[in-house]
């Protein structure tokens, strides 16, 4: 049957000399991978638009579970293109990719997240600042997905816990620990408060407050820190992009 | 059904793998291979043995090569303060065909592809900025795909350059963003390397 998506490419493979195998992160179906006949060619129904990070409206042809889709047409609504000279919002952008493709799963649609994403690549191709961006698509994306730490409430036991001096944060068990948990848990950094309340406002999707937070160098090195560790975990491997967004 | 000897089963399963080609064609063109004489098909087995065993990559500007150095680097009429980067051996294929360019090449074997784990230092860049350094080019122009990743590395090599006393210049924009050299038409590749701008 004949689907209509708008969608975000996150990988293309050549197939055949003319033929790319895609994945797409759709509004409507989430990520899926279809097979793009003639895709390489410059006419044709494609027009060149299946490339990385472009949004695209396509029209594809579900086939059964095992098989890949058939994308019959893509047309391009936005092309990804950093500005300037500087290789960070590009590197960003593949982070991006990176996320959705690693942990959303085929056919799982998630409609908010693909907003997020797609606001994110146009910020970024509009120049704003990177590190907040990352941190916000990262932070907002965890919450979307369920996989948000918690910032604020014991993982073990539940009980709140106050941000203020330094708190302890489980790397293994997602989130921050009251002084009696603490102990014997494998994997505890200590994490600022500051650290913890930019994360919980860069994660409130509902508010536009983060936009305008003040975050420290000392604040966003601790963030980070704290954020790699994390997505190293979840992903079971250390994100590809990191090393590079980490170079500059 | 008769069953096939092995030997053809095999050389039906060969043919299969190659690009765009069927189980229908793989046995049409096996069933050629049966029937033309002996000498003409052990010319097709001579040529495949050829290329695999001569063909590697020029020592200077890794173009496909049968000796140490390729065609284009030993041929002294061409314009030796000009280097033109490309992706891989059809671009610089794509970019002869044109007809228009008369200097020298660079092939990177591939693009910066961080998400497909291909980095830098997978590339021949490091052999680039060193021809670069030790020779005294008047352009290096970017001749990368117009694809995200191709214009990545265009970015990438040109930052590297920018210490040297070189100017980088890069196609025009007439071929179609997203799309690949290889595809092109000679006329449009012919304009993209008369119309080539700063980078
Ligand atoms: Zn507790
Ligand atoms: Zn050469």
């Amino acid at each position: 049957m004949n689907e209509k998506a708008t969608a975000i490419v996150l990988r293309t493979v050549e197939f055949s000399e003319t033929s790319l195998v895609v994945t797409l992160f759709t509004r409507e179906f989430g990520k899926i991978g279809a097979l793009a006949k003639g895709g390489r060619r410059l006419k044709g129904p494609f027009e060149s638009a299946l490339d990385l990070l472009a949004l695209c409206r396509i029209v594809f042809l579900r086939k059964s579970s095992d098989a890949l889709d058939l994308l019959t047409e893509a047309k391009l609504l936005r092309r990804f293109r950093p500005p300037g000279r500087e290789l960070l919002s590009l590197y960003a952008g593949y982070y991006v990719a990176e996320l959705l493709g690693e942990l959303t799963d085929d056919d799982d649609p998630h409609p908010k997240l693909f907003d997020l994403a797609n606001e994110t690549l146009g910020a970024l191709a509009a120049g704003e600042p990177v590190p907040r961006r990352v941190l916000r698509f990262e932070l907002g994306g965890l919450r979307l997905l369920g996989h948000l730490p918690s910032l604020d409430t014991c993982v073990q036991c539940g009980t709140r816990v106050e941000a203020a001096g330094r708190v302890a944060f489980g790397q293994l068990d997602g989130g921050v620990l009251c002084t009696r948990c603490r102990h014997g848990m494998k994997q505890v950094v200590s994490v600022s408060a500051g650290a913890l309340r930019t994360m919980t406002q860069l994660a409130d999707l509902e508010s536009q407050t983060w936009h305008r937070i003040e975050i420290h160098p000392r604040t966003l090195a601790e963030t980070r820190s704290v954020l790699n560790h994390y997505f190293t975990n979840l992903l079971g491997r250390k994100p590809r992009m990191h090393q590079y967004l980490l170079q500059r | 059904m008769p069953e096939l000897t092995q030997s053809v089963t095999d050389l039906i399963d060969e043919f299969a793998k190659l690009p765009g080609i069927g189980k229908k064609s793989a046995e049409r063109l096996a069933y050629h291979v049966l029937r033309v004489h002996r000498s003409e098909a052990l010319l097709l087995a001579d040529a495949i043995r050829n290329v695999k065993e001569n063909v590697r990559y020029c020592s200077v500007c890794y173009n496909l090569a049968e000796e140490e150095k390729c065609e284009i680097c030993r041929d002294p009429r061409r314009e030796q303060d000009v280097l033109c980067v490309v992706e891989q051996p059809r671009d610089l294929m794509a970019l002869e065909q044109s007809g228009t360019y008369r200097g020298l090449y660079h092939v990177l074997l591939g693009r910066i592809a961080p998400l497909e784990g291909i980095g830098a230092e997978q590339l021949t860049i490091e052999a680039l900025v060193e021809r670069v350094r030790r020779r005294e080019f008047k352009e290096v122009i970017m001749a990368t795909n117009p694809t995200v990743e191709g214009d990545g590395t265009a970015l990438h090599i040109s930052n590297l350059l920018s210490e040297f006393p070189v100017r980088i210049t890069r196609l025009a924009r007439g071929i179609t963003t997203g799309s690949v050299l290889e595809f092109a038409n000679k006329e449009v590749l012919a304009d993209a390397l008369a119309g080539r701008q700063e980078f």
